[in-house]
């Protein structure tokens, strides 16, 4: 839309479409519209996410009924093979459950939440919210969706090797991850390297689609799009590319240099003289150091988590103000908090890391520090909760979610608290405690908001609103289960439960059936809410029925939308056609006022949408918008 | 501002002197590293000799970044950029050098004596 | 549908979207070798072993760092051409930037190779011995493995009685080499003794896979696989469904009892499964033997050796006694007791004195020889040094002293003055400077110089190439110096598309160019800017 353009830019880009029709395979295979790879990236996301939820699920029975076999209900997705190789008499084995959990962790955060929350709802609505034609780079951002679908298959495929999938937790720590899969003899076919080349492969992507962000965000924001008048929601998205620019290139350090210890048998995270049962005296150099690793994992790994939550953050501060009619409360601080939040996150890392053996002064450093970022993240969900108070709220499908998000990670934000004081942390570290902390904030939080945003948009994508009474049918049941499922980990986790029994605490009982800990509680008195909460764990899987049948009826069968507004919103996406052309706008779009103009006084309706224009000289916003630059010209 | 062609043509003069001080900190990191009068501190490689070479080489690539990369005329979206690349290496390197410094002492576990009494 | 801000600056950032793109892709870069660098400053201040200082070759590394830096005056050129619309100097420019990547992924080659071929021992005392090794020879000729490479005189030699391989595991790989080395020392593997196995359910009668005397095939042993896999299915199913109806039975027999009160006493009647002939052979191993009873070789990293049995990593058991199986080195090109004398100041001894107690002087004529070399060597330059920088009135201790690496380490350069001192294999200018590049000339020098040694598998206690396995030094310069040799190659692409294919841009849309040089540009100065940090902290720290 530059002056080369503007021959273009006057026509209508919907319609452009339909006349240079690119075929099936560019539209919607190989395309490089930012929506529909957005599309993409979401479904990949939620078929790596079920996968992750099944492996979970076949880890709570070996956690409930750790004797018993695995129900055929579970098991019928394996070959008999398979099962021969990995299941004992068809019970879980400790190899299993550890291949399982440390996929679970993988798939649920590389390659089900990321790409869900930045590349699938970044990839669609950023551009249009700063109206934008598309990304900067389309064939970059396809490249992107592609190496990560490559990574992701690269891990899964090991499923399917003798080896087996990685082993070593999601945390990959050396040196047991760089011993595992030892006994195969061409490594590069091993699950632990495997790992290791989705890793590098995941984070090339993700490096890929963080440099197009934030371009696109810097460059092609619409005219009059000031950063004050930016929606939330790409101040997020901005955070979140530069976290995931500038913290993941340390682990693709560490995971290079995993790869080299496990292929050309380096020693950078091998100590000397290493022993281990296996191998015997270590056929190695030694002189390295495991804790490098875990500098160089957890230096991405907690910036990591606001890449998962920020996304989240994003679609509930979008959704709030349209449906409370009312502007979001203290935009300007949550912008602000959400770039000390960016930059805080970076200087954590080590509280992950209290436990080995870091002296006073540098543990005392990464407490403070991991404090003060409670400060930010409270004063944005402080800022939503505000956002709530005498709006006129209408109880829409996303809403929903967007409520429960705020007391759910309320919850998971606050259970962090003690896990960042080093001597409650002393006690907490690995039990369950820390389980149902993060998966307080990634499940009933991240995941919620994620619901949110996808009934939100879900209009704007098919044109089509999904079906209320099938959402009310995933949504409660949903609710009632993620808390049946992490509640009792918080109890279980104080009362000692360590957080890698695959057998729930069963083995322990039999050996020190009535020991208690300091605050007198026993495993034994905690042990049987592992049925409960295995019981909710595969409910939930039940309520998700729901949701998917929800999001293909819908498509066809869904109540049509009577406007390109349906929910009479502010920000600029809604301006576009319903479903979005490729190019996006109709018009050239611009910009007058903030993001989240609702219920103005002077105005005959509730909302004020970004890109009205205004009919006289309003204020000197108006006059800004005039001046700021775009260079349009 | 290098981006019109007489400008361009005004800058050529720079590159080339700025290539030459980069030939030059080469030769001289060489030398200060294996002619034994201009070993600083003492004798063979110490700090001393960490030091100087990377103060050189911090030279020259602060030459190559300024000049070459035009950084010492640049827009202020690219400072943000860099700049903050560049605050959270370094973030990284002090830390964890920190946590290799401030470790728990070994005989605090496993020696039998007593922990070194601290100094008042 | 256009993406704006491709050739012309937006206004209020004054930038075009790829050079937003590219430093956002340079801080990236920035985190990536911090990881690096700070893994190196990590390691290095952690080392528990003397970190191999100022150890490379530094005439290549110099080189190669003018290089680097001539070719980013020349890539800042060619986009200064472009920019005045000067096609053909921008033409030139490009050439000689393309080049100079060329001449520094050569000389990194070089280096590299060098490494790859050069072998490093520590002994159990930590003595170090670095030098080239033999290859075996068996009448004059060099022994080929089945792939038809030579092999060197380092394996672990089992005069072999038995193999077991494991059906799952076994590496096909090996197998052959196996197959190979028995043929060549004129012995027959094969099988112990019939393998039967129940294949079908409920039959009375079992069926012979592979009959006592078969030889040893990769196929043979595939067939055996798929029997045992194809069984182990079979009775992992039936084992289940037997613990299923258990516990059914079991938690009838006992209601409002936990899974966790009854476990111990659920058990499958594994004898009853068996009696009824439903389940199927397992065969997880195969046996053969190997007659007349042969010697075979297998690479150390591969086998963990015993006495009369040892394993391979693919779990085959090899029955019979390990035979002699020295490490020869045709060449020893440099001692060193640095790591020795570390150990011996850690336990509070003399490192003098424990050098001269290692096995490697005791033990070899050579070495003594060289140490006592040395010795002179060092008290002259501590002589020399005193001299020239006199002693500290405070402590009494000269000002300069030699380093760890003058007392304790003879490098190729010094045994080859040593040598040269006696007279021994004096070498021309040219030689010399190939020898920069290329490492010590052993042939040239003779042995005299670089002597033979063969030291006993029981003295060795880690042994590697000069790889990223040596130890953390070269596993950390071979990452760096590989990784950024990967961008090398990676912008001399990207630049080199530019050069050969620009054309039809600069007459279409000059300034477009000049913008994707610019920004390929850019990158290139980022790799130069890394090379010049990689310079002094590799080659001169």
């Amino acid at each position: 839309m530059s002056s080369h353009a503007t021959t273009h830019s006057g026509h209508d880009a919907h319609h452009d479409d339909h006349h240079h029709d690119p075929g099936f395979i560019r539209k919607y295979v190989f395309s490089t519209d930012h929506k529909m790879i957005g599309i993409q990236y979401g479904i990949t996301a939620m078929l790596f996410l079920a996968f992750g939820f099944y492996l979970m699920m076949v880890m709570r029975w070996s956690i409930a009924f750790p004797h018993q076999p695995l129900p055929e209900w579970m098991s019928w997705v394996f070959t008999d093979s398979w099962k021969a190789r990995w299941l004992q008499d068809g019970k879980v084995t400790g190899e299993t459950y550890n291949m399982f959990g440390a996929m679970h962790g993988t798939i649920m955060v590389f390659l089900g939440i990321v790409p869900l929350g930045f590349g699938a709802f970044g990839n669609y609505v950023t551009p249009l919210q700063i109206g934008a034609p598309d990304m900067a780079f389309p064939r970059l951002n396809m490249m992107s969706y592609w190496i990560y679908l490559a990574g992701g298959l690269v891990m899964c495929a090991s499923f399917f090797m003798e080896s087996g999938a990685a082993k070593s937790g999601w945390t990959n720590y050396s040196p047991l991850a760089g011993f595992a899969d030892g006994q195969i003899v061409n490594q590069w076919l091993a699950g632990q390297t495997q790992w290791l080349l989705g890793l590098v492969l995941l984070i090339t992507s993700s490096l890929l689609g963080s440099v197009n962000f934030i371009t696109t965000i810097i460059n092609l924001r619409a005219r009059g799009m000031t950063w004050m008048r930016m929606p939330f929601f790409v101040w997020a998205m901005l955070v979140t590319g530069f976290l995931l620019l500038l913290a993941f290139p340390p682990l693709e350090a560490a995971g290079i240099m995993q790869l080299m210890d496990r292929v050309a048998h380096s020693s950078f995270f091998m100590p000397s003289g290493l022993f281990t049962k296996s191998e015997g005296l270590a056929d190695l150099s030694g002189g390295g150091s495991p804790l490098l690793f875990q500098h160089l994992f957890w230096f991405l790994g907690h910036p990591e988590v606001y890449v998962l939550l920020l996304p989240a953050f994003a679609c509930v501060s979008e959704i709030i103000p349209a449906n409370t009619r009312k502007p979001l409360w203290g935009y300007k601080s949550m912008v602000y908090s959400v770039l000390v939040l960016g930059f805080l996150s970076f200087i954590v890392w080590a509280h992950h890391m209290y436990m080995t053996g870091m002296g006073a002064a540098v543990s005392t450093f990464f407490q403070t520090t991991t404090v003060l970022i409670s400060v930010p993240s409270v004063v944005i969900i402080t800022s939503m909760l505000i956002s709530l108070w005498g709006g006129s709220i209408r109880f829409t499908p996303p809403m929903l979610w967007a409520c429960a998000f705020i007391p759910m990670f309320g919850i998971g934000g606050l259970t962090g608290l003690p896990l960042a004081f080093n001597l409650a942390d002393l006690h907490l570290h690995d039990t369950y405690y820390v389980i149902g902390h993060f998966h307080y904030v990634v499940a009933p939080g991240i995941l919620f908001g994620f619901f949110a945003g996808v009934v939100h948009w879900y209009p704007k994508i098919t044109g089509r609103y999904m079906s209320s009474w099938l959402n009310h049918l995933h949504f409660w049941p949903s609710l009632v289960c993620m808390n049946i499922i992490f509640f009792p980990m918080l109890l279980q986790g104080m009362a000692g439960f360590h957080r890698r029994w695959y057998n729930g605490g069963d083995a322990y009982l039999a050996k020190a059936a009535d020991s208690a800990n300091v605050f007198g509680k026993t495993v034994a008195a905690h042990i049987d809410m592992n049925i409960l909460m295995s019981m909710g764990a595969w409910t939930m899987a039940l309520a998700q029925i729901p949701f998917i049948i929800n999001l293909f009826i819908s498509w066809k069968t869904g109540r049509k939308v009577e406007s390109d507004n349906p929910w009479e919103a502010t920000t600029l996406e809604w301006a576009t056609p319903t479903p979005p052309g490729h190019g996006n706008f109709t018009f050239d779009p611009a910009v007058y006022r903030g993001p989240y103009e609702y219920s103005r006084p002077d105005c005959d309706k509730d909302f004020l949408p970004q890109w009205i224009e205004p009919k006289r000289e309003e204020s000197a916003d108006a006059a800004d918008a005039a001046k700021t630059p775009a260079a349009h010209h | 501002m290098a981006d019109t062609p007489e400008a361009v043509q005004k800058s050529i003069r720079t590159y080339m002197f700025v290539g030459g001080v980069l030939f030059l900190g080469t030769i001289i990191t060489v030398l200060v590293a294996s002619v034994p009068w201009l070993d600083v501190g003492h004798h063979g490689f110490d700090v001393m000799d960490a030091i100087l070479g990377l103060a050189i080489a911090a030279t020259k690539a602060s030459l190559v970044a300024a000049i070459f990369m035009h950084l010492n005329h640049e827009k202020k979206a690219i400072y943000w950029i860099f700049g903050s690349g560049f605050i959270f290496v370094i973030a990284l390197f002090g830390l964890t050098a920190l946590a290799k410094y401030d470790p728990i002492h070994d005989n605090f576990f496993y020696d039998g004596k007593p922990a070194p009494a601290v100094e008042k | 549908m256009e993406i704006p801000y491709v050739v012309t600056p937006r206004k209020d950032t004054g930038l075009f979207n790829s050079k937003i793109a590219i430093w956002l892709f340079l801080a990236s870069e920035v985190m990536l070798f911090g990881g690096f660098f700070s893994a190196y400053v990590f390691l290095r201040l952690g080392a528990d072993y003397p970190w191999p200082e100022r150890t490379l070759p530094v005439l290549p590394g110099l080189i190669n760092t003018f290089v680097l830096i001539g070719s980013s005056v020349t890539v800042v050129f060619a986009w200064a051409a472009l920019k005045m619309r000067q096609w053909n100097k921008f033409r030139m420019h490009m050439t000689i930037t393309v080049v100079c990547a060329g001449v520094f992924m050569v000389l990194k080659g070089i280096e590299y190779s060098v490494k790859f071929h050069h072998q490093a021992v520590r002994l159990h005392d930590y003595t170090v011995v670095e030098g080239h090794l033999g290859y075996e020879m068996e009448d004059g000729k060099h022994v080929l493995d089945h792939h038809g490479h030579h092999i060197e005189e380092n394996q672990i030699r089992i005069e072999a009685t038995g193999l077991t391989f494991s059906t799952v595991r076994f590496h096909a790989d090996w197998v052959e080499e196996m197959i190979t080395q028995a043929e060549h020392r004129k012995a027959k593997i094969t099988l112990a003794s019939d393998i039967k196995a129940r294949t079908e359910e409920g039959s009375s009668e079992e069926v012979t896979i592979a009959k006592a005397g078969e030889p040893l095939s990769v196929e043979l042993l595939k067939r055996v696989q798929d029997a045992h896999l194809k069984a182990r299915a079979h009775n992992g199913a039936l084992r289940t469904a037997a613990l299923r109806q258990e516990w059914a039975e079991a938690k009838a027999a006992n209601p409002g009892k936990r899974g966790w009160q009854l476990a111990s006493n659920v058990n499958i009647d594994v004898k009853a499964l068996e009696d009824s002939k439903r389940m199927l052979t397992e065969i997880s191993t195969a046996s053969f033997k190997v007659e007349p009873a042969a010697r075979m070789d297998f690479k150390p990293r591969d086998v963990k050796e015993g006495a009369t049995q040892s394993r391979l990593r693919d779990d085959t058991v090899i029955d019979g006694k390990m035979l002699a199986s020295p490490m020869v080195f045709h060449n020893v090109d440099a001692i060193d007791f640095r790591h020795l004398a570390m150990k011996a100041v850690e336990k509070g001894q003399d490192p003098i004195v424990a050098i001269e107690n290692s096995w490697l002087i005791k033990n070899d004529e050579f070495a003594r020889k060289a140490w006592e070399w040395n010795k002179q060597e060092v008290a002259k330059l501590e002589k020399k040094l005193i001299d020239e920088y006199g002693i500290d009135e405070k402590t009494g201790k000269p000002k300069r002293e030699p380093t760890a690496k003058e007392r304790y380490r003879l490098g190729w350069q010094d045994l080859a003055r040593k040598a040269e001192s006696e007279g021994h294999g004096k070498l021309g200018a040219v030689e010399r400077i190939t020898e920069e590049f290329k490492g010590p000339n052993y042939e040239a020098r003779g042995k005299e110089t670089f002597p033979e040694l063969s030291v006993p598998r029981e003295e060795i206690r880690f042994a590697s190439k000069f790889t990223p396995s040596w130890n953390t030094y070269y596993a950390i310069y071979f990452t760096i110096t590989g990784l950024h040799g990967l961008h090398v190659i990676g912008g001399a692409l990207v630049l080199a598309y530019y050069l050969l294919f620009g054309r039809k841009m600069y007459e279409t849309n000059p300034e477009w160019l000049a913008n994707r040089v610019e920004v390929g540009g850019l990158f290139w100065h980022f790799v130069d800017l890394v090379w010049i940090f990689v310079f002094p902290i590799f080659y001169l720290m």
